[in-house]
């Protein structure tokens, strides 16, 4: 990977520039009284353009709460969350819908593709989604051809290992050149040699494409395939790290838990 | 294992709320049913009790009529019989029945209600063959008194010592109420309002002979021999033959009733079934990991059923209380439309009973299946897969719904050509059955065919339309349910069109008289006198009086014909009147032969009476009537007679009346002229006749069809409520095993709205085949029914077009109205819900 290494390490240019996602003072609390949790207290990160982050950190540690309020999915209790310039928490659930169809790509642990839907439909389902919006058919076949799932694109997910699910799942994400990528335990469901494979995809999706992409883990080795590792304990950014290894990773985590 | 399962139960106590209504709702409709049924008053009862001293019953040979409305018309007995055997030492009375109709207080047409027949008895006094019984004041001893039974004085508010007046044949009279009388301890004479009156007054003596001759101290044998050429039965047998006619009548009632109670307890059952494969098919894996700790299938078996048993048990007696209270709805209901049948208030054991085994008995029914089947799949395949199909589907099913539809199709065709009532019958039953089966491939079809214009609505269309294909098998249950109710609807609606045609005829078009007076009540007398044509044909402005005099005589000869239609069965109505007058009232279609020609003997007839009897111009119809046999000359044929239930298939001219021996007023006139109906109506004194618009009196026709159908779509609207409740427990049921799905969806961008619109549009569709596949069947049935039962002489009946967009409107409505709650719920649903539970 040394010859990413000049790319990766280009320092952000301004922060408003590059900045495609951050939480301002976000304090996120679950139930009220006694039986509250803070799940995110209090904390503030920025995620970069092109830049591809993991997000890390023991079970309950808040992290993929910190993915959820990030994109929209949850609401703060407190605090700020943007995407780009806009304040997700100002935005109504249509303004949301369309915000995750078209500026937002979101990858999970269990695929959730629509079962009704072939592959190519389902990696259509976002721009399908705006009456507006064309497909573009060449991209399309870029994506199916670089994710190796050009021969499936017919198929019912039922149809699919979990791998092509995932591949499946990965070009729905990408296909509205979306700013970010919000991915949650995208190798979780896969064996390690096909969680090899995603990683290096989504790997060259930064790389080639300058895609930006969020991906909450608590694999070391997913993470070591990062730009940068943030760890999460508590609901408090704890510590981050640029081009982490394997062993840096599990190193850290060790003196987190 | 029972604590387990009520736990579960409770669990899954929301998806199971809606098949306990579903089981609750299908009790209480069949014990209200079978509780109003069980209710309805023995009528022989009174007449037993009433008559217990009648040995002998005597009344004359039959001479026409008998089925439906026609009232049967037998010669009179002779007034010669009873004296001969009150001569002869035997107790003998003879009974005329003649017209005597009751005004109230106000003055209005009182008696006990419109339906009953309003006769005038004699007090028989002390004599074993009076059926009466004083119970207040005295019996009528002169003239001018009077007495009449409890009910009837009830409903017209009169109180003993009043005056009352009475409108005879002869016009109003007066009398004083001196007493109020039983019959046979009932409170009248069953279907009768009855005024008793001292046997000297004028009614009775002008009678030229008796209805019936009651005789007591006497047998069977030695009356016959007394007697000739009359009818001689026993008593009982006379008691049984009346109230065989009566339950005739009500036993159509009641089979209504049945049907529709069945109808109830089918959808009823498909719902639950419905419910128990579906949420059985989800819980696959939890029966799975079961089996995988050692459960057995029996102990499996028992769970589920147990659970069966438990939803079976909360809904049967949630179903009891709502029966309960149902029957007083419906007797309401009856009450409100008019339509008179006596009940009793005791509540049936039976019904209950059989509300009990019926509730439980279709849940626990409907869930062995799907369970037996659920216990089936192998603990491994249950943990790879998250869920196994249980619904039967396959090509097994395909193979065996084209098979029935085949065998119904070509049953069918049979069935028609033949106008065969019991080919038709199995064909219908084929064809439903076949529906039934097939509902899943329907389901499918209307999916791939409606995909092209769902697509357009963009992925949430496709992924409606896909899912509505690929879950058929499960959710197609819930549009066979309301394929039945809407079948039902639109049989009878059909009906009742066909009926309606068949009373009404051409009068919409071919009556050109501005007005028409005729008796008041669902069963007029003729109560139109000469006193009253003469009123009304010196009102200002009324230029032309036709007065209708209609009775009934019986065929004679080796042709046997009997009408289609409502009372066609018996006789052939026939209708006397001045032809020349009724040329300007009403424009008949004129197929052969002239109007002008028609006088004394000759004759028209109308076109199905020419078909069915082979007779053309010059031709005779031999008939006997109340005067004995005549033979008829055919001078005119028209294509559709004057409307009546039956239509008269005779039109003659009025010297005819003497030669039929018929000697009653009017039934009915037709008047042209430029003149209001109140001014004539304030012409007449007789508060029994109404004058009405041309437009009102074809209105009227089918006034009584509309009360009956409306009490049938009241009950169907029972049957297709369950069947919505299926829809929304489909909906339900549904949903909630794809919030995985769902939740992806909105991740991708779908916005709520799109999810709920995409839901609605899945679940309307899928109504929508149950709704088209019912109106079809219901089409076909009809068509085929009507055609078998008329051997023949009903064409296709015709569709109108707002009707059946009505019922598909009404039951679309009801299905959104059923969806729209569950997909609201779910297009809302937090997307974090579902993906933390990852």
């Amino acid at each position: 990977m040394s010859d990413q290494t000049d790319q990766r390490n280009a320092p952000p240019a301004t922060s408003s520039e590059r900045t495609v996602a951050r939480l301002v003072n976000a304090t996120k609390r679950f139930g009220t009284g006694d039986a509250a949790v803070t799940a995110l207290n209090d904390a503030t990160i920025e995620f970069r353009k092109g830049e591809f982050t993991a997000v890390m950190g023991p079970s309950g540690s808040g992290k993929s709460t910190l993915m959820y309020c990030q994109s929209g999915l949850d609401r703060l209790t407190s605090g700020h969350a943007y995407i780009g310039d806009v304040d997700v928490s100002t935005l109504s659930d249509q303004e949301l819908s369309v915000m995750r169809r078209s500026t937002l790509g979101f990858i999970f642990q269990s695929f959730h593709l629509v079962p009704a839907l072939t592959s190519r439909e389902n990696i259509t389902l976002p721009v399908d989604l705006n009456a507006n919006a064309e497909v573009d058919e060449a991209f399309l076949n870029e994506l199916a051809v670089v994710l190796g799932i050009e021969h499936r694109l017919e198929n019912l997910p039922s149809q699919l290992s979990g791998g092509q699910r995932q591949r499946v799942a990965v070009a729905r994400a990408m296909i509205p050149r979306p700013d970010v990528i919000f991915a949650d335990e995208p190798t979780g469901a896969l064996d390690s040699k096909t969680s090899g494979e995603l990683l290096a995809y989504l790997r060259t999706a930064v790389d080639d494409l300058g895609q930006t992409i969020v991906m909450v883990t608590h694999d070391a080795v997913a993470a070591s395939h990062c730009d940068r590792v943030v760890y999460v304990q508590d609901g408090v950014l704890v510590d981050e790290g640029r081009n982490p290894t394997v062993d840096d990773v599990l190193g850290k985590i060790r003196e987190l838990s | 294992m029972i604590r387990r399962t009520l736990k579960l139960a409770w669990f899954k106590r929301n998806r199971y709320a809606l098949t306990v209504v579903a089981i609750a709702l299908s009790v209480a409709f069949i014990v209200s049913t079978l509780l109003l049924t069980t209710s309805i008053a023995d009528v022989g009862e009174p007449l037993r009790s009433a008559y217990d001293d009648v040995d002998v019953v005597v009344t004359g040979p039959e001479v026409a009529g008998g089925d439906g409305p026609v009232q049967a018309i037998s010669a009179p007995v002779p007034a010669a019989v009873v004296a001969d055997l009150t001569a002869a030492g035997r107790i003998a009375v003879g009974l005329a029945d003649p017209y005597a109709q009751v005004l109230t207080s106000d003055g209005q047409a009182g008696g006990q209600d419109q339906a009953a027949a309003n006769v005038a008895e004699p007090w028989l006094g002390d004599s074993p063959l009076n059926g009466f019984a004083i119970v207040e004041g005295a019996a009528p001893e002169v003239v001018g008194e009077a007495v009449m039974d409890v009910s009837t004085a009830d409903a017209a508010s009169l109180a003993v010592g009043s005056t009352i007046r009475f409108v005879t044949d002869s016009g109003v009279q007066e009398a004083r109420l001196v007493g109020l009388a039983t019959f046979g301890g009932s409170d009248n004479d069953p279907y009768t309002s009855t005024l008793l009156l001292a046997p000297e007054h004028p009614i009775f003596t002008t009678a030229e002979g008796f209805q019936r001759v009651l005789v007591a101290d006497a047998t069977v044998a030695d009356v016959a021999a007394m007697v000739s050429g009359m009818e001689v039965e026993s008593g009982a047998d006379w008691i049984q033959a009346e109230q065989d006619a009566l339950n005739d009548f009500l036993g159509f009632f009641s089979t209504f009733l049945t049907v529709f109670a069945v109808v109830a307890v089918v959808v009823g059952m498909v719902i639950v079934t419905n419910t128990f494969t579906v949420s059985l098919s989800q819980r696959t894996q939890e029966l799975a990991l079961l089996r995988l700790v050692g459960t057995t299938r029996r102990q499996l078996l028992s769970q589920v059923v147990l659970e069966a048993v438990l939803l079976g048990t909360i809904g049967t007696a949630i179903g009891l209380v709502l029966g309960l209270a149902g029957v007083s709805v419906l007797g309401w209901f009856l009450d409100v439309l008019g339509l008179v049948i006596e009940r009793s208030n005791t509540i049936s054991a039976t019904a209950l009973v059989v509300g009990v085994i019926v509730g439980l008995g279709v849940t626990v029914v409907a869930s062995v299946r799907p369970a037996w089947k659920s216990t089936e799949v192998a603990p491994i395949e249950a943990l790879r897969s998250s869920e196994a199909d249980l619904t039967d589907g396959g090509t097994r099913r395909r193979m065996l719904t084209v098979g029935v539809l085949a065998i119904g199709l070509a049953t069918l065709a049979w069935g028609i050509a033949q106008s065969d009532i019991l080919f038709t019958g199995v064909a219908i039953g084929a064809i439903f059955l076949a529906l039934y089966l097939g509902a899943d491939s329907l389901v499918r079809i209307a999916a791939r065919l409606t995909r092209p214009l769902l697509g357009r609505a963009g992925p949430t269309g496709t992924i409606a339309s896909r899912n509505l294909e690929k879950n058929a098998g499960r959710t197609a249950a819930a549009a066979s349910a309301l394929m039945i109710g809407i079948a039902l609807i639109g049989f009878f609606t059909l009906m009742a069109a066909t009926i309606g045609q068949f009373i009404a005829g051409d009068a919409g078009e071919a009556l050109e008289a501005d007005l028409v007076v005729q008796g008041i009540g669902s069963q007029p007398e003729p109560a139109l006198n000469d006193d009253v044509l003469e009123q009304v044909g010196s009102v200002d402005g009324v230029e032309i009086v036709v007065p209708l005099y209609q009775t009934s005589v019986s065929p004679v000869g080796d042709v046997e014909f009997e009408r289609a239609g409502p009372g066609g069965g018996g006789g052939l109505g026939v209708a006397l009147t001045d032809v020349d007058a009724l040329a300007q009232a009403y424009a008949f279609v004129l197929n052969a032969g002239s109007l002008d020609d028609i006088a004394g003997s000759s004759v028209a007839i109308d076109q199905a009476t020419a078909d069915g009897f082979g007779r053309s111009i010059g031709d005779t119809l031999a008939v006997t009537s109340l005067a004995g046999p005549a033979e008829l000359e055919v001078v005119a044929i028209i294509e559709t007679s004057l409307p009546g239930s039956p239509q008269p298939a005779i039109i003659g001219d009025l010297s005819l009346r003497t030669t039929l021996g018929y000697d009653d007023p009017a039934t009915a006139a037709y008047i042209v002229g430029s003149v209001l109906p109140g001014d004539v109506n304030e012409a007449i004194d007789l508060p029994t006749v109404e004058v009405v618009s041309r437009t009102d009196y074809i209105d009227g026709l089918s006034s009584n069809l509309d009360t009956i159908l409306a009490l049938v779509y009241a009950l169907l609207a029972v049957a297709v409520l369950v069947a919505l409740i299926g829809i929304a427990n489909t909906v339900s049921l549904a949903i909630s095993e794809r919030v995985g799905e769902i939740a992806a969806t909105r991740a991708a961008g779908a916005s709520s709205r799109q999810i709920f619109w995409s839901l609605l549009a899945e679940f309307g569709l899928l109504a929508i085949v149950g709704i088209v596949s019912g109106l079809v069947f219901a089409w076909i049935a009809a068509a085929s029914l009507f055609n078998a039962l008329s051997g023949g002489q009903i064409g296709t009946p015709e569709v109108d077009v707002l009707t059946a967009l009505l019922i598909v409107a009404a039951g679309l409505s009801g299905a959104l109205i059923a969806s729209w709650f569950p997909a609201r719920s779910a297009a809302t649903t937090d997307i974090l819900d579902v993906l933390r539970a990852d």
